[in-house]
């Protein structure tokens, strides 16, 4: 051994002075980005001392290329002769300092030497078959004529270039090796990759046991490099997708990680820039990748020429240009002005904005004005990041990091959703006569100081109030515009009903009413005196559509609805020769029209209608007890459609403007008025986006409402899907599997109340825990005197 | 006027996106740390960090949350060529998080051979047909399948979903191709029914320069769609549905046919624009550029694109008149009375000086040549 050594100690000084002359060599190079295509994929390759030559090597392919300014030119072909597994190559690697001699490990457990001074085509110099599997990785000392192999057989051996025989044999006692690699600035050590995530330290005097070994990472490490500047530097990369950069100075301390998306097989540190390494892949990701070791997430550059995964980089000793071999069957030289720096794309900002209005704005601290590196700080000091960030990050480090500031704009003043809440839910959009509603809605919005949406709502009541006189009153029931047919076709059903009842017995019906339902109390606060007449039959609808609205929650509120429409059309004050000319009118058809209208309100016969109208029209002129002129009718019959044309522009200008609060508002207020001018999918969607608007502002009860308010039948239907309750039988306990109130096991209807024992439609009330309950009003009755089920159950019943 | 509050976020690296859920009272962000965090208002009206947690292998790009109908659910994407979906788990006691929500990856699209660069939950409407998604959200198990491809034939960075819920549904890619020769960066395609494919139905030829961002606004009724797009400047882009001809039986055979106008361009950031983001109800337009400021955009009563603040990236904010150029496409007077917004809180754009001469902009030459490639996105 001692021998050995001294004789390297020769050469050691010379190679110390021609070193810097290969690097000064080639600085001054500029290449381009380009390729040759192999005829097979490659597995390794090593450029020459001076750079200028390449040896690409594979399973079936070795071969020499020189590397021209503008291309590959081949050199020379290793393959010759007769086939033979020694030139199937795992690795190959060209010597340090002489450029006639390489290193290849064979899949056949040889390594082999090749002296391309041969003058014969055969360039094969000597083969040692020392290892018994595979090897992965051959190595020449920088300075000296010595060759390390790793193999997959768990050894490493230290080859005697002059003896040409193995001198020394080191056992891991681990698994496989992966790389081997001598210490640059270490004459004595060698770093090795174990299979199982191990990497050891050697000193080649001390064949029995490595002085040092710690595990690097998760899986096997594929690949080791030692920095070519810093003397304790040693990256190291595996299978677990990670790059870990160690400090080995006394015992190795993780500096930095990068986390890459795939498994990496190769690293390689770019010369001349110290915090930067590059990386291939072995599955997956096909681009090479150079990362900067302060910046671990984002690749500073890639390399996205290849079509398959890159096998081995190599650097021209030259930090902008690289080869790269691949299983693409293609040699490429990479030239870092081409590379694509996704640092670049990646966004520095994000920005959003909240249903509130406030901005949330994430920007880089590297953005205009961003002199806050606080957060650069914070982000170090945390105690979350590893211990490396902890221990004091050189100046230059804290630089490069990138960090993000978070600012919260919160917005304080004339925000959108305070209005919009709030109006939202101050809104009166039915129950109420139409003028009345309507200066109710002004006032709200004057109070927001939105006085345009104030104006708006005052003009809708001019417009299209129907109490400003007399003869608006009866253009209402008679529009001759062949638009509004449906319009008509509901109004001039229900409301010659209405004026039935009341006409009949005009005070009559008003003091039963009031007398009688004592439930809508609440229509009775409402004290116009011109109103009276409205009230009156508001109540007597209210009473009709009760009496037989059980049946479905949805259609009654659709009669309560129309009611109430009925109601505003009709409290204008009539004059008392009025009826005569209703009573003609409606009877066409009065009966035949309300059994139709609950099934389908649309379905009435146009012509049936147009003729009512016909009759409508005709009546000023027949008879002479209207007091109208002619002209006056026609004059009034023209102005509600260009009330009608202006109100429906108003609901599309506010559509527009994004304030659909209003439209929505505005159309429901309007009701059957205005409703057959605006198509059902315009309608729908008005609806449709206000009612999103609530939800996202979380006023469901508002929303429930509109959608109960909007009479339309696919948002009617929101309120009908969506919302699942699970209930059992009150009899067997069992849960309910169909929809409906039927057991299956029981064959018995569920929902009688417990109290009356008749089937409650309508409002139902149960217990959760016993499934009994009933009418809401039993219920509630019951509760106040026992909090024990009425159904005799025992179950101490709940009402949340 | 605006409160700026600072946000510690413990990201160690850009944050490239951030998202409000919802209602407003959830933030997400997303960094190239490869973790996202999850932001709750708390009581005190301060946000708190409540999730932390490595979501990818690599940057992490986009974050966005699903309707709440769906679940708390987030859709991340990464630079690691997979998207995730994430469903916050309730009850669950995380060892390792002590005090945080637990958040459960229920699925990872690995479908894609490069970047993922954007995803969107489908609107909540197409969210419950299963026809149409992007990600579709079961009801029961949130498995999330690959329903559909578009080849979009060019490197796509971005898209938006159309929100709308009457008309067909529609999404819009941009690229950030950097090359400037290759025509419109921003597609529009529409989903056709009667074939069950996607057609591209618009490209926006006059957007030439790499697309960051685009955005469809709220809709809320419009008889139009306003699509924000983020590239060397601002723009925005109305389309305006043209009613099918009537010949056209089949409602969804024919391909809908759009009026294409540029209501507005502001190069105002004079740098790359990153985002662009609408407000709730689609009239104010935020957008956010290398400038490291926010702006934010209203229209006034004649259609006129105008800045009505300025936020900038160390917490300050200016008002309109900082920057008072506007380089709308409309020629207007100067006779504008505020009287007609709509809002109250847009009112004050009136004020700033109307130049409304409309600038050019100019293209400036892109140093690198970069290999052009086919990208796709996946559904």
């Amino acid at each position: 051994m001692s021998g050995l050594f001294g004789s390297e100690w020769e050469t050691l000084g010379s190679a110390a002075i021609r070193k810097p002359k290969t690097q000064l060599s080639f600085t001054t190079s500029m290449g381009r980005t380009m390729h040759i295509e192999l005829e097979t994929p490659a597995n390794t390759l090593s450029i020459c001392r001076d750079a200028s030559q390449v040896v690409i090597a594979g399973r079936t392919l070795f071969k020499i290329f020189c590397i021209e300014d503008e291309e590959f030119v081949e050199r020379a072909n290793l393959r010759v002769g007769k086939k033979n597994l020694n030139y199937s190559s795992v690795d190959v690697v060209w010597h340090p300092n002489d450029d006639n001699v390489l290193a290849s490990a064979a899949t056949n457990s040889a390594v082999i030497t090749w002296n391309l001074g041969k003058a014969s085509g055969f360039k094969q110099d000597h083969v040692f078959n020392d290892h018994r599997r595979t090897v992965n990785k051959v190595c020449f000392h920088p300075r000296d004529d010595m060759l390390l192999s790793g193999s997959q057989d768990g050894l490493m051996k230290i080859f005697d270039l002059r003896k040409k025989e193995a001198t020394i044999t080191f056992n891991g006692q681990s698994e496989s090796v992966r790389d081997v690699q001598f210490m640059q600035f270490q004459y004595f050590s060698f770093a090795a990759a174990f299979e199982n995530g191990n990497i050891q330290l050697w000193d080649i005097r001390r064949a029995d046991k490595f002085y040092q070994q710690f595990t690097a990472h998760n899986g096997p490490a594929f690949s080791l490099d030692g920095h070519p500047e810093e003397r304790q530097w040693l990256a190291t990369a595996g299978r677990d997708k990670s790059i870990k950069i160690w400090d080995l100075q006394f015992k190795p301390v993780l500096m930095h990680t990068v986390q890459t998306i795939a498994p990496v097989t190769r690293v390689k540190w770019r010369p001349q820039r110290k915090f930067h390494i590059s990386s291939c892949s072995l599955v997956i990701d096909h681009t090479i990748n150079v990362w900067d070791i302060r910046r671990p997430y984002i690749p500073f550059a890639t390399f996205e020429e290849h079509k398959d995964v890159a096998t081995g980089v190599v650097w021209r000793h030259d930090p902008h240009i690289f080869l790269s071999a691949s299983k693409d069957c293609t040699l490429y030289q990479h030239v870092f002005r081409d590379a694509k720096r996704p640092g670049d794309k990646a966004n520095p900002v994000g920005v959003d904005i909240n249903i509130f209005g406030d901005v949330c704005h994430a920007a880089s601290d590297n953005l205009g004005g961003g002199s806050h590196n606080r957060g650069t700080t914070a982000s170090y000091s945390s105690t979350k990041v590893p211990s490396f960030f902890r221990k004091n990050p050189e100046p230059e480090e804290q630089t490069r990091a990138v960090c993000s500031n978070v600012y919260v704009f919160t917005n304080k003043q004339s925000r959108f959703s305070d209005w919009f809440c709030l109006s939202a839910m101050k809104y009166k959009l039915s129950d109420r006569p139409f003028g009345e509603l309507c200066d109710h809605n002004a006032q709200v919005a004057e109070n927001f100081g939105r006085h345009q949406i104030c104006q708006s709502w005052k003009m809708l009541k001019l417009l299209s109030a129907p109490d400003v006189s007399s003869s608006t009153s009866a253009t209402f029931f008679a529009i001759p515009t062949t638009s509004d047919k449906e319009d008509k076709a509901v109004t001039g059903t229900e409301v010659p009903l209405m004026r039935n009842e009341s006409r009949t017995d005009t005070n009559m019906g008003d003091s039963t009413g009031l007398t009688s339902e004592n439930e809508e109390s609440e229509t009775s606060d409402v004290e116009h005196d011109r109103a009276m007449t409205s009230l009156a039959s508001n109540i007597a609808s209210h009473s009709v559509f009760f009496g037989d609205g059980e049946d479905d929650l949805l259609d009654m509120y659709r009669y309560d609805y129309s009611g109430n429409e009925t109601t505003e059309d009709w409290h204008l004050p009539t004059e008392a020769f009025q009826p005569r000319h209703e009573i003609r009118d409606r009877s066409p058809s009065p009966d035949q029209l309300q059994q139709v209208r609950p099934e389908s309100p649309s379905s009435c016969n146009d012509s049936e209608t147009l003729s009512i109208h016909n009759q409508f029209l005709s009546i000023p002129t027949s008879d002479n007890i209207n007091p109208m002129p002619m002209s006056a009718v026609i004059s009034t019959s023209l102005q509600p459609w260009q009330f009608k044309q202006i109100i429906r522009d108003m609901l599309h200008f506010y559509a527009e403007q994004g304030d659909v609060q209003m439209t929505v508002s505005a159309l429901i207020v309007l009701g059957d008025r205005i409703r057959n001018l605006i198509d059902e999918t315009t309608q729908e969607l008005w609806f449709m986006s206000y009612i999103e608007l609530l939800c996202r502002f979380q006023l469901w009860v508002v929303a429930t409402e509109i959608i109960k308010l909007s009479n339309h039948h696919a948002v009617g239907a929101l309120n009908q899907a969506s919302t699942t309750i699970h209930t059992n039988c009150n009899k067997c306990n069992k849960s309910l599997i169909t929809s409906g109130w039927v057991c299956n096991r029981c064959q018995s209807i569920t929902n009688t109340c417990s109290i009356c024992h008749h089937v409650v439609k309508g409002l139902y009330v149960w217990c959760q825990g016993c499934s009994h309950g009933g009418h809401l009003h039993h219920i509630e009755e019951w509760l106040k005197s026992s909090s024990w089920c009425p159904a005799g159950c025992g179950h101490k019943c709940e009402y949340s | 006027m605006f409160v700026t509050k600072s946000i510690s976020a413990e990201h160690k690296d850009l944050i490239h996106d951030v998202a409000y859920d919802f209602h407003g009272r959830r933030m997400a962000t997303c960094s190239s740390d490869q973790s996202v965090q999850v932001w709750d208002i708390g009581e005190d009206s301060e946000w708190h960090c409540t999730a932390n947690w490595r979501t990818h292998s690599g940057s992490v790009w986009r974050v966005t949350w699903a309707h709440p109908e769906f679940g708390q659910v987030l859709a991340t994407c990464s630079f690691d060529r997979t998207a995730a979906v994430w469903e916050e788990v309730v009850g669950e006691s995380n060892p390792n998080h002590r005090g945080q929500n637990h958040w459960v990856k229920r699925t990872q699209l690995v479908d894609s051979r490069t970047s993922v660069t954007d995803v969107k939950f489908a609107p909540k409407h197409l969210g419950r047909n299963n026809i149409i998604l992007r990600i579709e959200l079961c009801v029961v198990d949130i498995a999330v399948r690959l329903q559909n491809e578009i080849s979009c034939k060019m490197n796509c960075s971005c898209i938006s979903w159309n929100p709308s819920r009457v008309h067909p549904a529609m999404i819009s890619v941009g690229s950030d191709d950097p090359s400037t020769t290759g025509g419109g960066k921003v597609q529009v395609y529409e989903y056709s029914d009667g074939n069950r494919k996607w057609n591209k139905v618009e490209t926006l030829m006059t957007v030439t320069e790499a697309v960051h961002d685009v955005a469809f606004a709220p809709n809320l009724g419009r008889s139009y769609h306003l699509l924000a797009v983020a590239s060397k400047d601002v723009r925005i882009i109305m389309l305006k549905p043209l009613r099918r001809a009537q010949s056209t039986v089949g409602q969804h055979s024919g391909v809908t046919r759009f009026e294409v106008r540029q209501p507005a361009q502001f190069d105002e950031h004079n740098s790359q624009v990153w985002r662009v983001n609408w407000n709730i109800t689609g009239t104010i337009l935020a957008s956010s550029g290398d400038d490291g400021c926010v702006r934010l955009w209203k229209a006034n009563y004649l259609d006129n694109w105008k800045c009505i603040g300025v936020l900038k990236a160390d917490g300050t904010h200016h008002g309109p008149g900082h920057s008072g150029r506007s380089h709308s496409s409309h020629v207007v007077g100067t006779s504008a009375t505020s009287g007609a917004s709509s809002s109250s809180s847009g009112a004050a754009a009136g004020n700033s000086s109307q130049s409304s001469t409309r600038v050019r902009f100019t293209v400036s030459p892109v140093t690198d040549i970069r290999v052009d490639q086919k990208y796709s996105v996946f559904f």
